[in-house]
């Protein structure tokens, strides 16, 4: 029996955080992974991250796995690939499925880092071919290069299906509707937004009745719920889709800590079972620690830096490092931690509905139920400003801890200030010069430049496009407001392209002056 | 505690009994509601005397859903059932491979 200081159960951005800040104390790391690939998740994740400079704001999530798995090879972790651990048992003993043979390994520390598998939920036709997970549908986009089908309806409005739903439409399908049974839009209102500007409509309160077809899907048909999320007869609907994505939830795959003798929370409120954990994560029996969404779900920023903090206890409980080094350097990863589970979507807000911004600002009604925020609303926030000269527009309308746009301005003219979750306002004493920098940068697409004195009569809009192909200069098409509705005819007078702007690309629009509050998107069929 | 006392009352059909739940063994939410009437009121005694969870998935698929069933029939809150047990092996292995762990070859 082969043994290492640490054991590491799981290759996604918790687990290798955990063996890359166990490997740097000098301890001996092994990572076990059942999948053919390093990541987790992270290499399914095209989008950009939210965040400050020190989460990797603003890096797309496969680019943090790569250099993730490179800081793992420079500090000398072992990762052992189609690895199954299949059991966990007393002593930290550890049985591997590697190839065809059954190897036992002992950890003097184990750290648990098996994520979590999607939620299912069933209905007439579930089982029909063309019913998959939003997981599958970005496992087979993103890994593999498949379209997961043509025509798609979405059910689940969280950050999941969001995503998915977007990375669907850059894939090339028609994303037909997103449902969800919930009353608001549980995901980030800019991943709601930069769907809805693309013209796919949001149904709350709506779930699946049936899934329709003999041996695979055909179509699908969602209807009305009512607070008791019981059907509302009369307000059926059909879509003919060829796939139904469920993005309806995540549940910790948490059975091997449940087998090793770790007390469990099954607590209401939590997404399944999870280990009862201390704040450095770790469990009710010595030297085991549960990271990342396996000890809840969370995002995968948060889960890299609970891997590092249950890397450092590991280090401290066998000796590796004193303990007030251990101390201090564990409080420096809170401090980032804490960061990013402020504002709207922190866990502790989790179920509770905000009627304000921070900043006492009325939420966007129309983001939370059609997601999208409404021409009436969005001039209530305050990134929205009109001014002579070209300028940005910031349609930032919620508390996420999030700042790159911040940075991103070469002449200081957005401020999102010391709080991260605070929306960015911009400084009309600092002079715009229209680098579209800050138009890349934000994760959520929210940032567009206007000049409203463009040419007279015409006002120029440049949005973030991360479709292909590129419209052309010159090409004319149709202008889109916030919901996708088509508002006027739009010129393509600039594309800008840049390795700073990591395929954002800026496509500015001419545009009749009375538009220039309300186009966002651009389509090139007139 | 599962309280054994408690009466679900008679079984009554739904026109989804019919609906497979468990995909690996092919169970049904009929089978299901079924057993919960037959006296099974723990998650456990469910897999055990319907084999829902112990198929090519090992209950990743229907865990979930199951229990929303279970917790339905019995009038509790999903989250009042105690987990299935946790026991290796987590993932599906051949047995062939748990075979040739004592060592011999051609075992």
């Amino acid at each position: 029996m082969k043994r290492y200081d640490v054991i590491v159960i799981g290759a996604g951005p918790a687990g290798l955080s955990a063996a890359v800040q166990a490997a740097e104390q000098g301890m001996s790391v092994i990572v076990f992974d059942e999948n053919e690939k390093p990541g987790g998740q992270l290499f399914k994740q095209i989008h950009k991250f939210f965040g400050s400079k020190e989460h990797k704001a603003k890096v797309r999530g496969f680019r943090i796995g790569q250099q993730l798995l490179e800081e793992a090879g420079r500090a000398g972790v072992e990762v052992k690939l189609n690895a199954v651990v299949t059991g966990l048992y007393m002593e930290k003993e550890v049985v591997v499925k590697i190839g065809g043979a059954m190897e036992h390994f002992k950890g003097d520390s184990v750290i648990v880092a098996t994520g979590a598998a999607e939620k299912m939920v069933h209905f007439e036709g579930w089982t029909l071919p063309g019913v998959i997970g939003a997981g599958a549908a970005q496992t087979m986009m993103n890994l593999h290069g498949i379209r997961p089908g043509r025509k798609v309806l979405m059910l689940g409005t969280g950050n999941v299906g969001l995503v998915v739903s977007y990375q669907l439409l850059q894939a090339g399908c028609e994303v037909t509707a997103l449902a969800d049974a919930a009353p608001t839009v549980g995901g980030y209102g800019v991943h709601a937004a930069k769907v809805a500007r693309t013209g796919v409509p949001f149904y709350l309160s709506h779930t699946i009745v049936k899934a329709e077809g003999t041996d695979h899907v055909t179509g699908v048909t969602i209807a009305r719920v009512d607070e008791n999320f019981a059907f509302v007869p009369g307000t059926e609907k059909h879509f003919d889709v060829d796939t139904i994505c469920l993005a309806v939830g995540l549940s910790p795959m948490a059975q091997l800590l449940k087998m090793a003798g770790c007390v469990m929370d099954e607590r209401a409120g939590h997404d399944g079972t999870t280990p009862l954990c201390d704040e450095n994560g770790a469990t009710s029996v010595p030297g085991i620690y549960a990271v990342g969404d396996v000890s809840g779900i969370e995002e995968a920023s948060s889960a890299m830096i609970e891997g590092r903090i249950a890397g450092l206890a590991a280090a401290a409980y066998l000796g590796f490092m004193d303990e007030k080094k251990c101390r201090e350097a564990i409080s420096c990863q809170k401090k980032a931690l804490m960061s990013l589970r402020r504002g709207m979507f922190a866990p502790q807000n989790k179920g509770r509905k905000l009627m304000t911004t921070e900043e006492g600002i009325p939420l966007s009604e129309h983001l939370l139920k059609e997601g999208y925020v409404g021409d009436e609303e969005i001039g209530r926030f305050p990134g929205v400003r009109r001014s002579v000269g070209i300028h940005p527009v910031m349609e930032c309308t919620q508390n996420i801890p999030c700042n790159p746009c911040q940075d991103a301005c070469p002449h200081h003219c957005i401020r999102v200030g010391d709080d991260i979750t605070a929306l960015p306002q911009v400084d009309d004493t600092k002079k715009c010069v229209g680098c579209g920098l800050c138009v890349a940068s934000c994760s959520g697409q929210a940032v567009f430049l206007l000049e409203e004195n463009y040419a007279p009569g015409f006002a120029a809009v440049t949005i973030p496009y991360e479709f292909l192909p590129l419209p052309e200069k010159g090409e004319k098409g149709t202008g889109l407001g916030r919901r996708g509705e088509p508002l006027c005819e739009a010129e393509v007078v600039q594309v800008k392209t840049s390795g700073a702007f990591d395929k954002t690309n800026l496509v500015t629009l001419k545009i009749p002056g009375d538009m220039a509050m309300r186009v966002r998107f651009y389509r090139k069929e007139v | 505690m599962t309280d054994r006392t408690k009466d679900p009352g008679m079984f009554v059909p739904e026109p989804d009994d019919d609906r497979i739940i468990c995909r690996c063994e092919e169970i049904t939410k009929g089978e299901i509601r079924r057993a919960v009437h037959a006296g099974m009121f723990t998650l456990t005694e469910i897999r055990r005397f319907l084999r829902t969870g112990m198929g090519l998935c090992q209950g990743q698929t229907c865990g979930g859903m199951v229990r929303q069933i279970v917790a339905k029939e019995l009038q509790v809150p999903p989250d009042t059932l105690e987990p299935a047990t946790a026991r290796a092996p987590m993932r599906p292995v051949e047995m062939w491979v748990l075979a040739r762990e004592g060592g011999e070859e051609d075992a």
